[in-house]
């Protein structure tokens, strides 16, 4: 492939162009076509949970596509030593890997999970939405925005280059010029707000809005991996926005934070890993609550050591901000400070373990069905294990002096990334399809697509194990023969291609479900928890009037007597929907903000901040409650 | 699963993996380390693998047990302090050694310059840059992308980076210190056999990070002796 430019521009950005602008033209006539602008129009205005649920997978699948597309081209790149595929070299091999790590953790794993939150839990814990749906709809749209924002950089050529983690000093705008890293800072700061948001939202509607009678220990453990969750959310988030404020005012102003004689590059390592390991259990958390209900539903049986489940989330959210260190073992901290960190983060495989244990437990004298949720269920447990062992390795301090920063590592975050939290978005989706559409996606695709992408998944990340042993750095786009590790990355970008075509199954997949099959009742899957009491797709205000829980698993304690799940005296007034535009509206303010930030457009900077600030104000003299309350008072 | 993860072991072990091939005293703690770890997290993945075949199988959905609804049962409480406390009493036997490892090695790998200075160490002055190395010896000779030590010799590094934060890392010699700007790590160790070892920077540094590598000859010690007399006589004609 000798074209590696047109012009200026590298010949990718100018086929994804092309292929944007064709792309878009067949949206708009298939919108047009089959008359779907007035759903559109629905669902931008819309403030309803499943709605904005659904959304957040809808737009985490497109960002799952463009992510998936940089990984296909960076094993394309490292498939053979010395080799030179289009034009992933040098800095655009960095531009992809960056964009990769970025967009697969912020962009894919995060909305994914917070979709199926959006989703589930409020169904789960009697609720008829979250308790804040305005704030959920700005939550969405921020996410969109800042998704936006770190795509858009491509497209100009400028895709950030330091890598996810963006260390400082290279971050810095003393060895990064250009726009490419602004691109990063504000695509996170816009998105991270909104999840922020989302935390508070989820948090408020777990202790306020669950049906009379569920004490806390009565929720299902989807809910509770939400809740501690929410929590890791609030006190992590932040301080990503703070590293990153700096980071700005190093890039922008002056500021010597990171860099020079009084500032000091390893206080973004601490920042940064202060925000990031939290953040791999923010993401596997919920994937740990999803699966405890799957497994549970697939067996007929109570989740084992319920107790045991929920402190051990807990435990895992506690310990995960005692451990951000073990990402910095070769800084050179010293030997205490090492240590240290070595036994707090060995100390997570224990609650880890006990969730391991619970599950293999829980369908022990059960009754196991397999179908595709509980298939995904199972792929993890292995997969997870060997992540979760490989974790316990790297966590010895001196050993990970050998692993850090090579294809092991790789490997480790890649067995506990997707073996956990992907396999966990997929088993969500599969499970609570029904409840987002009215219809269940069918068996044998779905297995084909399990079966596809858990091979190809063990062949790409295997070898990686061994490459990294074979002194095989992260993050080159590059090496010898006599490096001998050719077969290795052979292996993997052969299993890359597998996962890729398993996907190609899931599209085939809601073809056929959407076209060919009937939509199904409120309980496909004999399930236990309260969203399976209403109908498919739930109904907006599901619980009216809300239900009386008294235990665990109640709705399935009363279908097994024969019974409805009673319902409560006393009403509670349900969170009010609105239809607006204003948090699309808001979104698009702060796209434009960013630019002028971006490109140091001063002019549309202030413009952008004054829109800003006159949406609050306008958004703080209204209260869309006022209407309802008065109406209700009347009756 | 489990089959291919055996097999991809049984492949490989005929391979040299750099890393489980150390060619010097610190090195050869790490691999034993490294091995100690495996064998441990093996144990647990095989009892995970054992309980998970065996419930699956028996436990399964059959015809006959459609519509069965299997209770709830009792929870044990025996079963769960078991694998709470065996997990704690597992990772002890690993905390160990790993504390005192990392005590052993992070005084060689990044001392306070306090220490007294090893009697027949050799000190190299190691600078890091977009996108070379540049390594400094005792009497001036200068070297870039080639670092030649000499046999059963401890060599002491002190590190630093001109730009950006890059790691030092010859798989079969050690593992991987950072080299900042601004600061000075250290390493240390003692190659035990001459030979030619890859080196490589191992944090990400830039657009050509992937090429920041360079030679390391382990040589014998008149060799060594020759190499370092030969520079200088160069550099001062």
């Amino acid at each position: 492939m000798n074209v590696p430019f047109v012009g200026q521009v590298p010949s990718d950005i100018v086929v994804s162009w092309i292929a944007s602008a064709l792309i878009g033209l067949f949206v708009l006539w298939w919108l047009t076509k089959y008359n779907k602008w007035p759903v559109i129009w629905e669902y931008i205005r819309t403030t309803h949970h499943r709605k904005i649920g659904t959304m957040y997978i809808l737009v985490a699948i497109i960002f799952f596509i463009r992510g998936g597309m940089d990984a296909l081209f960076i094993r394309t790149q490292l498939a053979v030593p010395e080799n030179d595929f289009w034009v992933f070299q040098s800095q655009k091999y960095n531009e992809v890997f960056t964009t990769h790590g970025t967009v697969m953790i912020f962009f894919v794993a995060m909305p994914l999970l917070i979709g199926l939150m959006n989703v589930a839990v409020p169904l789960q814990i009697g609720a008829n939405d979250l308790a804040f749906p305005y704030l959920n709809a700005v939550s969405f749209w921020l996410f969109v925005a800042g998704g936006f924002i770190f795509n858009m950089a491509f497209f100009f050529n400028a895709a950030p280059n330091a890598g996810w983690t963006a260390y400082a000093p290279l971050s810095t705008d003393t060895f990064t010029t250009g726009p490419n890293n602004n691109y990063y800072i504000f695509g996170l700061q816009v998105s991270g707000l909104g999840t922020i948001l989302t935390a508070i939202n989820m948090i408020v509607t777990i202790f306020r809005l669950r049906a009379p009678g569920m004490k806390l220990n009565h929720m299902p453990l989807f809910p509770w991996a939400t809740l501690l969750t929410s929590f890791l959310i609030l006190i992590a988030f932040p301080v990503l926005t703070i590293a990153l404020l700096l980071l700005t005012f190093d890039r922008y102003y002056g500021t010597s934070f990171f860099i020079g004689e009084m500032g000091d590059p390893v206080y973004w390592q601490h920042l940064f890993w202060i925000f990031g390991h939290p953040e791999v259990y923010i993401l596997i958390l919920p994937a740990f609550g999803i699966f405890s209900d799957i497994i549970s539903t697939f067996s007929r049986k109570k989740v084992y050591g319920y107790t045991s489940m929920v402190i051990a989330i807990a435990i895992i959210g506690l310990l995960g901000f005692m451990v951000w260190a073990h990402h910095m073992f070769t800084v050179g901290l010293g030997p205490l400070a090492n240590s240290v960190f070595a036994i707090t983060t060995m100390l997570i495989a224990v609650p880890t373990g006990i969730k391991i244990f619970n599950w293999l437990f829980t369908m022990r004298n059960g009754v196991v069905r397999i179908r595709t949720p509980m298939l995904f269920a199972l792929g993890f447990i292995p997969t997870f294990v060997i992540g979760g062992v490989t974790g316990v390795m790297l966590a010895v301090a001196a050993a990970d002096y050998q692993y850090h920063d090579s294809y092991f590592v790789v490997a480790h975050f890649h067995y506990t990334m997707i073996g956990g939290t992907i396999l966990g978005a997929f088993a969500g989706i599969y499970y609570w399809y029904p409840k987002m559409t009215g219809k269940v996606l069918d068996e044998k695709l779905g297995r084909w697509h399990f079966w596809l992408f858990l091979i190809g998944f063990h062949l790409t990340f295997m070898p990686q194990h061994f490459a990294g042993l074979n002194g095989m750095p992260r993050r080159v786009y590059t090496y010898s023969w006599e490096d001998g590790i050719f077969l290795l990355n052979f292996i993997s970008t052969v299993g890359a291609f597998l996962m890729g075509a398993s996907m190609l199954f899931v599209a085939w997949n809601l073809y056929k479900t959407h076209r060919l099959t009937d939509p199904v009742g409120g309980d496909p899957w004999d399930g236990r928890t309260l969203e399976w009491s209403v109908g498919s797709p739930s109904p907006e205000h599901p619980f009216e009037p809300v239900n009386q829980v008294d235990r665990l698993d109640a709705f399935w304690h009363a279908k097994v007597k024969g019974e409805e799940v009673p319902k409560a005296e006393d009403a509670r007034p349900s969170p009010i929907a609105v239809k607006t535009l204003q948090p699309v509206i808001l979104s698009i303010i702060l796209v434009f903000m960013s630019i002028g930030f971006i490109y140091h457009w001063i002019s549309l900077q202030v413009l952008g901040g004054a829109a800003v600030i006159a949406y609050l104000i306008i958004r703080s003299i209204t209260d869309e409650r006022k209407e309802v309350y008065e109406k209700e008072e009347e009756g | 699963m489990r089959i291919f993860s055996l097999l991809s072991l049984f492949l490989l072990t005929g391979c040299n993996l750099r890393v489980l091939n150390p060619k010097s005293d610190t090195a050869d703690k790490i691999t034993n380390l490294i091995y100690l770890s495996f064998g441990l997290m093996m144990l647990v993945f095989v009892v995970v693998m054992i309980l998970f075949v065996h419930f699956l199988k028996k436990y399964k959905e059959t015809p006959e047990r459609l519509n069965e609804i299997p209770g709830d049962g009792k929870e044990s409480k025996r079963l769960e302090v078991t694998w709470t406390v065996l997990p704690i009493l597992l990772l002890a036997v690993l905390a160990v050694p790993t504390v005192k490892a990392t005590y052993d090695m992070t005084s060689q790998v990044s001392g306070d310059g306090g220490e007294a200075k090893a009697e027949d160490a050799i000190t190299i002055d190691v600078v890091g840059r977009q996108y070379n190395w540049e390594f400094t010896y005792e009497n001036g000779k200068k070297s870039v992308n080639e670092l030649v030590l000499p046999v059963n010799q401890k060599a002491d590094f002190k590190l630093t980076s001109e730009d950006v934060i890059h790691s030092f890392w010859v798989p079969k010699l050690s593992g991987k210190i950072d080299v900042l700007p601004g600061e000075e790590t250290r390493l240390s160790f003692t190659p035990r056999e001459a030979g030619v070892y890859q080196g490589k920077c191992a944090e990400f540094c830039g657009a050509e990070h992937t090429q920041m590598r360079f030679e390391t000859k382990v040589v014998s010690q008149a060799e060594f002796q020759q190499w370092l007399k030969n520079g200088v006589e160069e550099e001062g004609e």
